[in-house]
């Protein structure tokens, strides 16, 4: 079982290391292993659900983002065709409302998967670090401006964008960490 | 305790049965690597179970061009390393635990035990380098990249680590030497 390198130990091993014996686990795993690779609910599972939920969220945004921008600006035909334009209604308090209390609820599901990611990640390149310290700043300056209007539609969309980037940077940087060791 | 073809076929069929024999086989060897790294048992233990549930689940991706033991260790250290770098400490490994092969005679088990303790007196990183350059054969360029640093960050983190440890085995043979020594107290009233 030893590896080439082993053989040098003479060499290599001048503190005589190597003679320390295997330490006894004490437990026995294998029901744990075995009921991981049977189900289906392993950690990459949990992983891949991760991605999907945060695919999931992006598409919202930006059906919301699509609904809102209807709403502000009529088609391109209603300049051409008066009845039509009449026809168009301005967003109800009701609607805005609702699109806010949206937003909220998934600002709030993004910071607690942003932390479950950021739990799972292991360390990460500077430049990456920065740009999270950056996006962490900028969510910083959105919740102040939240805290003077906390009922704005478009800086609680702000604020759910950028915990999408900040979500993205972790996820990459696990991909990148887990493939490191897939690839062995 | 090389893996037959045999059983590593069964594997790379999802045969549980396989898995199995390749738990019993090597668990002790992967658990070994991943506490001398980590010194926490429990955090060991963890390691060791996702490092098994990773590797079976890749085991298609082993080639047969090298040791079986050497792919997996190199599944362990990863996952060890991965899980250090999220712990802001870690809790010293219990001596007890600890068994010395050999002929169990008492300098022999005195010789290792000191190794032991001055072991787990490392830092974590001292250890790491000094575990994985010495005793599983790994080059200063593997042990670089392992870590993100360079093949001199792991030189010079190697000879720091061997100058503590001997510091610490002398340190410890000496306060032996003074508990053994007479009682000059005793020797004068006698």
């Amino acid at each position: 079982m030893n590896t080439p390198d082993q053989s040098k130990h003479g060499k290599s091993d001048p503190l005589g290391l190597s003679k320390l014996g295997d330490i006894e686990p004490g437990y026995d795993g294998w029901d744990q292993i075995e009921s991981a690779l049977l189900t289906p609910g392993s950690k990459q599972s949990a992983r891949t659900r991760n991605v999907a939920w945060l695919a999931m969220a992006a598409s919202l945004v930006l059906v919301i983002s699509v609904v809102l921008l209807n709403i502000d600006r009529p088609g391109p035909g209603a300049e051409t065709s008066p009845e039509l334009a009449t026809s168009f209604e301005a967003p109800t308090s009701v609607e805005v409302k609702d699109n806010v209390n949206a937003l909220i609820g998934l600002s709030q599901s993004m910071e607690e998967q942003v932390a479950k990611l950021r739990q799972e990640t292991g360390s990460m390149p500077a430049e990456s670090a920065i740009y999270v310290a950056e996006l962490e700043d900028l969510i910083a300056q959105v919740d102040y401006e939240l805290s003077q209007t906390p009922g704005s539609i478009d800086l609680w969309g702000q604020r759910v964008n950028l915990m999408l980037d900040l979500a993205q940077i972790y996820q990459q940087q696990w991909e990148i960490d887990y493939g490191r060791i897939a690839s062995l | 305790m090389e893996l037959d073809e045999l059983t590593l076929a069964g594997a790379k069929r999802g045969d549980m049965r396989a898995c199995e024999k390749i738990y019993r086989m090597y668990h002790k060897k992967a658990f070994t690597v991943a506490i001398r790294i980590c010194n926490n048992r429990e955090l060991a233990q963890d390691v060791t179970q996702e490092a098994f549930i990773n590797a079976f689940k890749r085991i298609r991706q082993y080639r047969g061009d090298s040791p079986f033991w050497g792919w997996l260790r190199r599944v362990v250290v990863n996952h060890t390393i991965s899980a250090l770098r999220k712990l802001p400490r870690f809790d010293a490994v219990e001596l007890e635990d600890y068994m010395c092969p050999g002929n169990g005679d008492q300098d022999s088990l005195g010789q290792c035990m000191d190794l032991e303790q001055a072991l787990t007196q490392l830092s974590s990183e001292d250890r790491m380098v000094v575990w994985l350059h010495d005793v599983e054969g790994y080059k200063h360029r593997e042990i670089g990249e392992l870590v993100g640093k360079t093949e001199s960050y792991s030189k010079t983190r190697l000879n720091r680590a061997r100058a503590r440890l001997r510091e610490l085995i002398s340190a410890g043979e000496t306060h032996i030497q003074q508990t053994d020594a007479p009682n000059p107290l005793l020797n004068a009233t006698s």
